[in-house]
């Protein structure tokens, strides 16, 4: 049997659930710490390939043309867009946590609308691709990009170096328990504004990593955002809300879902997707790896 | 019903909706004697699009659970009317009166049919889970349309939804859209103020106390998914004929956030809120999208102004105003409620 286009599958599903993990744990933590629903966390890792690609274009004019150029591209990019999340909690988010729901979202949701347009205004209609020039390699019956393993390399650092925090530092730790339990966090004169700031920079930042790292893989294009968070929220809800084991698992489960529903039904790709996420809610409706509790 | 409750315009307020909905019909009425057709066209799409909206505040007003999939029975209202079009209509592209109106009332029983489906999974949750599937569910009727080809044209949509030649005429396109839009409020008025419609706002501020009172919640609930379902399917089959073509992007989850932006702008604690968030909005992109492309920026920026500065909407504004008049404290009463 041939087996080269599942392992090509397998792998474009792979990177693809890493950018989806990478935005969904930004989603995940921003809704389990503070309870907003970021509509406009693929709109922000948009806006990052779109820096990248300036960036890494910038410095190409510079200092001659390298691929190795896109590591200072990605890291550029991953800053700004933390300190733009910062900002964003600081002067908009933040006037809005005693509100409801429908607002909070109606406000990132604008984001997305205004976020879109400013990139379109900026960069054109153009696609924005990055091209490493790196030869594919063979094995397994097939060519593959080694981009793949750079990207699924990453995706696993940041998910290890992600537990890492959130278990092992103190700042990770009051970061979970400000999931629990916000005004007991507060009790112990821990600063609740701060770290909610924190948290939306580190977000959005994760975000932004994912933007850049995913660029050399897949054009940067207007709208694509649209389809990429709704694909989040599938993640995040098959995962379970605040759950960071969850959201990878679930991630993985998305993206090799869909790569492999594109090799036997091309179009329903997106179907498989939410038909998962309807049996999922029915079924257990705070997710995989989610706890009853805070449903 | 705390204070907060009406600073969030979440009540239904019966003083204003009465004289602003008198009102709004008879500039409605008027629209036409306007020069040009333009803003005749426009109305109608300001009226399709309000009942859309009004639609989705039966879900979201009244009952307080937000729907991100509510563009869906819109959309299989539009496709269900659209295919009967399609079946009945002549050789040559016409269509009689008789089955212009049959292929119109194809729309509302078949997304009822849909919302029927969806609304029972949906109504077994609350809040964002609530929000969430009715989103999945929503994208994934999309992709069905989207990709089911041989079945509904996939993204090509179906086209040449010419309807009869008398209604060929923008004017009397929108007194058809005008009357059937005014008798399918008039039926959500009566639905609103029925027992039925208090039981969905007790549904709303407390669905526990309203279990206590021996209310059946996930039943009441799905009755009003469905009446919000068909209300939206009959928006969708007038959408049809009016801009000649029906697509996919009609189910989007883009297409719920336009019923979503109408109710907040104009006001979700209103019977008319949605359909003034509507004049507002579509006028709006109307007269932006003459001058720039830059029409999300624009809606976008607005949108943010409004949660930031007018929650409850252009009518909560309104009404918090009058308040403080009535009981004679001017600002610093309005700024209290």
């Amino acid at each position: 049997m041939d087996i080269g286009p599942y392992v090509l599958q397998l792998f474009s599903g792979l990177s693809r659930a890493m950018v989806l993990f990478l935005l969904s744990a930004g989603l995940s933590l921003i809704f389990g710490v503070m309870n907003i629903l970021n509509f406009a966390h693929a709109t922000l890792w948009l806006l990052s390939g779109y820096i990248t690609f300036s960036i890494f274009q910038f410095l190409g004019e510079q200092f001659g043309a390298s691929p190795w150029l896109l590591l200072p591209a990605i890291l550029g990019a991953t800053s700004l867009m933390a300190l733009i999340g910062f900002a964003l909690e600081r002067f908009l988010i933040r006037r809005t946590y005693d509100r409801e729901l429908p607002e909070q979202l109606l406000l990132t949701f604008a984001l997305v609308l205004i976020v879109g347009d400013l990139i379109k205004l900026v960069w054109g209609v153009e696609n924005r691709r990055i091209n490493l020039g790196v030869e594919p390699v063979e094995m397994l019956d097939t060519l593959i990009n080694p981009y793949h393993f750079v990207i699924v390399g990453s995706g696993v650092a940041v998910a290890a170096g992600l537990w890492f925090f959130l278990h092992r530092t103190r700042f990770g730790k009051i970061v979970r328990a400000a999931v629990y339990n916000r005004n007991i966090v507060s009790a112990l004169v821990i600063r609740i504004p701060l770290i909610y700031g924190l948290v939306f920079a580190a977000g959005v930042g994760l975000a932004g990593f994912a933007g850049g790292v995913f660029l050399p893989l897949l054009p940067m294009a207007l709208g694509v955002d649209h389809d990429v968070i709704v694909q989040c929220f599938a993640v995040v809800v098959i995962g379970g809300f605040g759950s960071m084991l969850g959201t990878f698992v679930a991630a993985i489960i998305v993206g090799v879902v869909y790569s492999f529903s594109i090799l036997f039904w091309p179009d329903g790709a997106l179907a498989m997707i939410f038909l998962i996420v309807i049996v999922v809610l029915i079924w257990r409706p705070w997710g995989l790896f989610g706890t009853e509790l805070r449903y | 019903m705390s204070a907060a409750d009406v600073r969030r315009g979440r009540l239904a307020r019966h003083s204003l909706a009465v004289p602003v909905a008198i009102l709004m019909f008879a500039l409605f009425l008027l629209v036409p004697l306007l020069p040009g057709k333009f803003w005749t066209h426009v109305s109608t799409e300001v009226l399709i699009l309000g009942l859309f909206a009004m639609s989705f505040n039966l879900l979201y007003g009244y009952m307080g659970q937000i729907s991100f999939g509510h563009a869906a029975f819109f959309g299989v209202g539009a496709y269900a009317s659209a295919m009967v079009f399609t079946r009945l209509k002549t050789e040559g592209g016409s269509i009689g009166m008789l089955d212009f109106f049959l292929s119109l009332a194809a729309g509302p029983p078949l997304a009822a049919v849909a919302a029927l489906i969806v609304g029972f999974f949906c109504v077994r949750l609350t809040g964002i889970y609530f929000a969430m599937l009715s989103l999945a569910f929503g994208e994934l009727l999309f992709y069905i349309v989207f990709s089911w080809y041989s079945f509904t044209k996939g993204d090509d949509g179906i086209q040449g939804l010419l309807p009869p030649l008398y209604f060929q005429d923008a004017v009397h396109f929108y007194y058809l859209t005008l009357a059937i839009v005014t008798l399918a409020l008039l039926a959500m008025w009566r639905i609103t103020e029925s027992p039925f419609g208090y039981i969905m706002r007790t549904l709303r501020d407390n669905q526990r106390r309203a279990a206590f009172l021996g209310i059946n919640v996930r039943l009441h609930m799905l009755i009003n998914f469905v009446i919000a379902g068909s209300f939206a399917g009959l928006a969708g089959a007038l959408w049809g004929p009016f801009s000649r073509s029906v697509n996919p992007g009609l189910l989007g989850w883009q297409e719920s956030g336009v019923a979503v932006f109408m109710t907040l702008i104009g006001g979700a604690g209103s019977f008319v809120g949605p359909m003034l968030g509507s004049v507002i909005y579509t006028l709006l992109q109307a007269v932006v999208k003459m001058y720039t492309v830059y029409w999300p920026l624009t809606i976008g920026t607005i949108i943010l102004l409004i949660v930031l500065f007018l929650p409850g909407g252009v009518l909560g504004l309104v009404e918090k105003r009058i308040k403080a008049r009535r009981s004679g404290d001017g600002d610093a009463g309005s700024r209290e409620a």
